[in-house]
């Protein structure tokens, strides 16, 4: 067990800063944009399609924690050196890394997009990307108690969303939503491809070894609550956004709720979308730091790395790799990928991992009983 | 700096008669830590007033042959020493230091042959009592102190409370907390700091009800100051601070005796020290420096209302002026077409760009606030005004400012001053300054930057190891009703849950119960 | 350490110095407020464009663009090199659309207003009957600023539901639909005046006819929920006769605060055949003077007669749109609903349209009337 993470007293978190932690991840950039890549393969049952995924997400989440509570003390990285031994573990966990990297980068690239398409086309992303990832190093520098404390306060900065969308519902029509269960298959589908949205939650591989001793039961139930609550969001946005476009119309939306925050006005203000879109940069900032963090951790795994100089040699990487990723098409290529890998990583590993843990710890219990 | 007021200082204590001085050697104080030994008188006096650097109202009164009496002239209460002290002494025939001190009907007196012991009391008003063939001296304390009268506290007035405030006197100031503090659970430490200036400092805290920890701390953190002069708390408090970097205070100021016993008793440290009329109070959270003692004194519901006034106030003050270099910089479409006509029309012949603008107006209204703080009252009032309006209208006519920006920029000044603390005051308007810059630079997102940069730099502050942002994050629910609100007193508990005594662990294990339930 | 930490700072200011977004300052832009597109020749297109600005006597001037090119932009590249100050449509508040072009088909506009991310949804489209550039053009007399008039004129007609609704996003919505024609304002000039006159009603993206008179009222009627406005219905008087001798031939009444609720079924899914349910609910705002509404038996014969004249108007409403093939009541919008995607497209629904039946049910219930009998 000497994977096993000795974090400091202070450095543990109550298990209901779970649910901040999950509701901070799940909400990022695809909350912009999910409806048109869903509509188009379940149609006007989209909003099933995110129904489904989120069942599936809590499942997912209900094996995590199984396989997280047979070793109490490990991160994932630790449970995949155990489980697989070392040299599969190691690798494993440095796929792992690579995987948070591509999430933080994939984050923080189509915030960027959105910035230069709606915002400031003249500026350019590579200094955005400059001041965010400055933030960034601020923050993740500071310790994991900073990092919770953002994706806490950024909770609250999305409480003022689902006010905002009582005014679109003025222009719906509820025949859009209908007819109900047409395409079995395209609603799958769309589940599917909800992934790149509703990844996020495999955050809690990392963080669960610092939730304090006594909570970790709880902490599930926290986890759950999570995914309630971004469901509810979720879903709200899904359903507006059916009633509120039609079906030609919202396959070339490509930003969805932008657009639905585009006709909002109020007696001294229009265009919420444009504040909307600066103000998401606190919604990301957990994001982007607890990708970071979790890949920290798989680092430190391996190497005794200190954090500072490990958050500076990570955004200097993202930093290069901004240059070469640039136009619309190399983005929507590279979420494509992403929402593939994230599919396998977030929704299927889990499983594999439970199944290859149990086995690991049953054989071990049986040595042990015969010994 | 310090070393200047601390020759200030010492010049008024020593009656500005630099000339009679003749070159004499600096004495540290671990220099003078010697014992005396058997002296005559003359030796004595030679020795006391050398050590002293032989002042102009340095006294030496012979009673008869063999008492002496040394004092400084300045420093110790005439009355006293004649009614008390002379005519006592007048009457004993074979004096020794026993025997004076039994005598002397007055409340401090002390017999020591420590030199540096004598000549700090000497220094502090004591007079000294030298019996002939005796090491032993007599100090008899008739220490005369001016202090000014107590007064209402002129900086944190309000209209419902006590009306009165801290002054300069260490003594006094502790006797007002007694007053409020009758428990005998009150501790009081003194410690004494600054090479030259030796001020005292009370460490004042609820044994039981303060954590032990922090008072530990606070204890280590006074006692390692190593510095020559410390002239008012507001230097104490920034020496002792936890982070030096930051321009948020992390210990609260402050002159009123009910907002000092307030800390005090909801577990937190209180410092006095002598010589300032400021209490400082730790540990404290960022929330607590907008909050006012009439927040309290008040009917719940208005002092919510106070409160939240106060905050959106304060929201109002830092973002107004960026909000509107954004919006007319970069964001034209979000401005309502009702609003935009007489936006542009305002603007229309103003010749810098919004920003620059802005920059400008708020330096305006720096430099009325810091001329009319700095001038006598009277004339400070005349300043405001004359510089408010005739700048103001001028300016406008000119065509420099648009008349729009005045408004935003005179209400996101009278919006600072509500933050009931001068020092968070005086933050809340050098914070709007970056915030327009950046505002200037990239519209709203510049501001969220700024918004994200100060949230994370308000959760990486900590006020005497407790986290700056409590009870908002971490989430302490038994304090909230006494956050950005004030509930009813019966939902306030006494105690912040920031300075609870015991492990994080336990108090947070509560907190949480409470959030499952 | 420290090296490292004045390195950091150079970054910021650096970051400060060069990252500087591009500025359009308020009163150094020109705002469109008002955009006109009209046909010149088969793949050119004319903008029109009232701009406003503010002049240095601090009013906001309105001055005019107009130019010709293959693209909108082209045009705004063209109109640019002809003002003095930046043109930004962020402002833009009504694109009017020429009847000429409108007839030709309006996707190509709509999909150039929608693509650009600095225009609003909420902005009006409207069409001209006739050209939208002489429209705007034009020096009116009593009109300052022609495109904060046609805003105005607009918006409060469409708060009012005196005519359909035409926000950008619902003319995009509608026009992508498969199962929904566009119905837009038709915008007239008339001497010295520009007023609302109807509906132009289109056939996927061509406008086809137009509505004119009461007839837009009724189109709000069937296709939202009603909660504006008034309306005035002439019925006979014949009913009435027996009440006073004074009561005309053709009776004048006018209904305000009129709310209704509507329902569509698809009853039958062979024919097409729907079911239209109209519940209005209004007050009697003006009447003919004899008549005295205290009478329940009067009220009831009101309610009827007006039940009729709004049946009759629908009916006459929904056989015009069956004829030009125009779909503007959303019925295809029923009927995909219940039959699925799979079964109608669009092809099929404009085959289908002209042969649906429609039952339009109405009732109107009389709440009060004014404060005197």
């Amino acid at each position: 067990m000497s994977q096993a993470i000795q974090s400091k007293q202070y450095e543990k978190i109550n298990a209901f800063l779970v649910f901040f932690i999950i509701c901070g991840c799940q909400i990022g950039v695809g909350i912009h944009g999910f409806q048109r890549v869903i509509y188009k393969d379940a149609k006007q049952d989209a909003w099933l399609s995110v129904v489904l995924s989120f069942i599936l997400a809590h499942i997912v989440v209900f094996v995590m924690f199984k396989t997280l509570e047979k070793f109490d003390n490990l991160d994932i990285y630790g449970i995949q050196r155990e489980v697989f031994g070392k040299i599969l573990g190691s690798f494993l966990n440095f796929v792992y890394v690579i995987y948070c990297t591509f999430a933080f980068f994939a984050v923080l690239k189509n915030y960027i997009e959105v910035v230069n398409t709606w915002v400031f086309p003249y500026v350019n992303p590579q200094f955005i990307a400059i001041a965010i990832l400055l933030l960034i190093v601020y923050a993740v520098t500071a310790g994991f108690r900073v990092v919770i404390g953002i994706s806490f306060f950024s909770f609250f900065f999305l409480l003022w969303i689902p006010p905002l969308l009582i005014y679109p519902l003025y222009f719906t029509n509820i025949n859009y939503l209908l007819p109900i269960m047409e395409d079995i298959i395209g609603i799958l589908k769309g589940a599917y491809s909800m992934s790149f949205t509703i990844v996020g939650f495999e955050i809690l591989n990392i963080v669960y070894p610092y939730i304090k001793d006594k909570e970790k039961k709880s902490a599930e139930k926290y986890a759950h609550f999570g995914l309630l609550f971004t469901f509810f969001i979720y879903i709200i946005i899904m359903l507006i956004t059916l009633m509120y476009f039609s079906g030609p119309q919202l396959e070339r939306v490509i930003w969805a709720t932008l657009t639905i925050f585009n006709l909002i006005e109020f007696p001294f203000v229009e265009r919420i979308e444009i504040i909307t879109i600066c103000a998401w940069l606190l919604i990301i900032l957990p994001n982007l730091c607890l990708y970071l963090w979790a890949a920290y951790r798989g680092v430190s795994s391996v190497y005794n790395l200190e954090i500072k100089r490990f958050t500076w040699i990570f955004i200097s990487i993202i930093f290069i790799i901004t240059f070469f990723i640039k136009t619309r098409t190399q983005i929507n290529t590279m979420n494509n990928y992403f929402g593939k890998i994230a599919f396998i990583v977030v929704f299927i590993y889990p499983f594999i991992l439970f199944i290859f843990a149990s086995i690991k710890k049953r054989r071990k219990k049986g040595t042990g009983d015969t010994s | 700096m310090f070393n200047n007021k601390k020759d200030k200082k010492n010049e008024q204590s020593t009656n500005n008669q630099q000339e009679l001085q003749e070159p004499t050697k600096h004495y540290t104080k671990s220099e003078l830590k010697q014992t005396l030994d058997t002296r005559t008188k003359e030796e004595f006096v030679n020795l006391i007033k050398d050590k002293v650097s032989s002042p102009a109202d340095f006294i030496v009164k012979n009673i008869n042959d063999e008492i002496t009496i040394i004092y400084i002239e300045n420093l110790i209460e005439v009355q006293s020493l004649n009614d008390n002290i002379i005519s006592t002494l007048q009457s004993i025939s074979e004096p020794t230091p026993q025997l004076i001190k039994e005598k002397l009907s007055l409340a401090q007196v002390d017999i020591s042959n420590k030199l540096d012991v004598i000549i700090y009391e000497l220094i502090g008003g004591a007079a000294l009592i030298h019996t002939k063939e005796n090491a032993d001296i007599v100090v008899a304390k008739i220490s005369s102190y001016q202090s000014r009268s107590l007064s209402a506290p002129e900086n944190e007035s309000q209209v419902i409370g006590t009306q009165v405030g801290f002054n300069e006197n260490l003594t006094t100031n502790i006797s007002l907390i007694r007053r409020f503090i009758k428990s005998p659970n009150l501790c009081n430490e003194n410690f004494e700091v600054g090479e030259d200036t030796v001020t005292s400092i009370s460490l004042l805290y609820l044994k039981g009800t303060a954590s032990e920890e922090q008072v530990n701390t606070i204890r280590q953190r006074i006692e390692s100051l190593d510095v020559s002069g410390l002239i008012d708390s507001a230097i104490l408090a920034e020496l002792i601070d936890d982070s030096t970097k930051t321009v948020f205070p992390q210990m609260l100021l402050t002159e009123r005796p009910d907002r000092f016993c307030d800390g005090l008793l909801s577990g937190k440290i209180g410092i006095m020290m002598n010589g300032s009329s400021m209490g400082i109070v730790t540990p404290i959270a960022f929330i607590e420096f907008f909050h006012s003692k009439e927040d309290q004194n008040l009917r719940w519901q208005i002092g919510t209302m106070l409160r939240l006034l106060r905050f959106s106030a304060i929201i109002a003050s830092v973002f107004l002026t960026p909000i509107y270099v954004a919006a007319l910089t970069y964001h034209y479409e979000i401005i309502s077409h009702t609003l935009i006509v007489p936006l542009s029309e305002s603007r229309a012949i103003v010749p810098f760009p919004p920003i620059l603008e802005a920059l400008f107006l708020e330096l305006i209204i720096e430099l009325l606030r810091e001329a009319g703080s700095r001038l006598p009252t009277k004339v400070g009032q005349t300043v405001g005004i004359v510089g408010g309006i005739v700048i103001g209208t001028a300016a406008v006519d000119a065509g420099i400012t648009s008349n729009i920006l005045i408004i935003f920029v005179a209400l996101s000044a009278l919006a600072s001053f509500t933050t009931p603390n001068y020092v968070m005051a005086n933050i809340i308007r050098f914070l709007r300054f970056p915030i327009i810059i950046l505002a200037g630079i990239w519209g709203f997102l510049g501001i969220m930057i700024a918004v994200c940069f100060l949230l994370i730099h308000l959760l990486r502050l900590s006020s005497l190891g407790a986290p700056y942002l409590s009870p908002l994050y971490p989430l302490r629910l038994k304090d909230l009703p006494n956050s950005l609100i004030r509930l009813p007193l019966s939902n306030i508990s006494r105690q912040a849950v920031n300075t609870r005594k015991g492990d994080d662990e336990s108090t947070n294990q509560e907190n949480n119960e409470k959030v499952s339930e | 350490m420290i090296k490292r930490r004045v390195l950091l700072y150079y970054l910021c200011i650096f970051l400060l110095l060069f990252g500087c977004a591009d500025p359009k300052i308020l009163e150094r832009i020109s705002l469109a407020v008002l955009i006109g597109y009209d046909v010149e020749s088969a793949d050119k297109v004319t903008a029109t464009v009232a701009l406003r600005s503010v002049n240095q006597e601090l009013q906001s001037i309105v001055s005019i663009a107009s130019q010709t090119d293959e693209t909108s932009k082209g045009t705004r590249i063209k109109a640019s090199l002809d003002s003095t100050k930046k043109i930004v449509a962020g402002q833009a508040r009504v694109i009017l659309l020429g009847s000429k072009l409108a007839e030709a088909g309006i996707t190509q506009a709509l999909h150039t207003t929608k693509m650009n991310s600095e225009m609003s949804s909420g902005l009006y489209f409207a069409i001209v009957d006739g050209e939208a550039g002489p429209l705007i053009e034009r020096k009116y007399e009593n009109i300052s600023d022609i495109g904060q008039h046609i805003f105005y004129l607009l918006e409060h007609n469409i708060e009012e539901q005196y005519t359909v609704s035409s926000t950008l996003h619902e003319t995009v919505r509608d026009s992508y639909s498969p199962f929904i024609d566009l119905a837009l304002p038709l915008i007239v000039q008339d001497e010295d005046d520009v007023h609302i006159s109807g509906l132009a009603i289109f056939n996927g993206d061509k406008m086809v006819g137009k509505l004119v008179g009461n007839e837009p009222f009724y189109v709000v009627l069937v296709k939202e929920k009603y909660n504006a406005g008034s309306i005035q219905v002439i019925i006979p008087g014949a009913p009435l006769k027996k009440l006073s001798n004074d009561i005309p031939d053709q009776l004048a009444i006018a209904i305000d605060s009129i709310f209704s609720n509507r329902k569509v079924k698809l009853v039958n899914k062979d024919t097409p055949e729907f079911e239209l349910d109209i519940k209005v609910e209004g007050r009697v705002l003006e009447i003919h003077s004899s008549i005295t509404t205290e009478d329940f038996n009067v009220m009831e014969i009101l309610e009827k007669e007006v039940e009729k004249e709004f049946k009759k108007e629908i009916d006459k409403i929904i056989k015009k749109t069956q004829e030009l093939n125009s779909d503007i009541l959303g019925f295809g919008e029923v009927y995909k609903a219940n039959v699925g995607t799979k079964n109608v497209d669009k092809k099929k629904w404009k085959e289908l349209y002209p042969k649906i039946k429609v039952n339009a049910n109405i009732t109107v219930e009389l709440l009060r009337n004014g404060v005197f009998d």
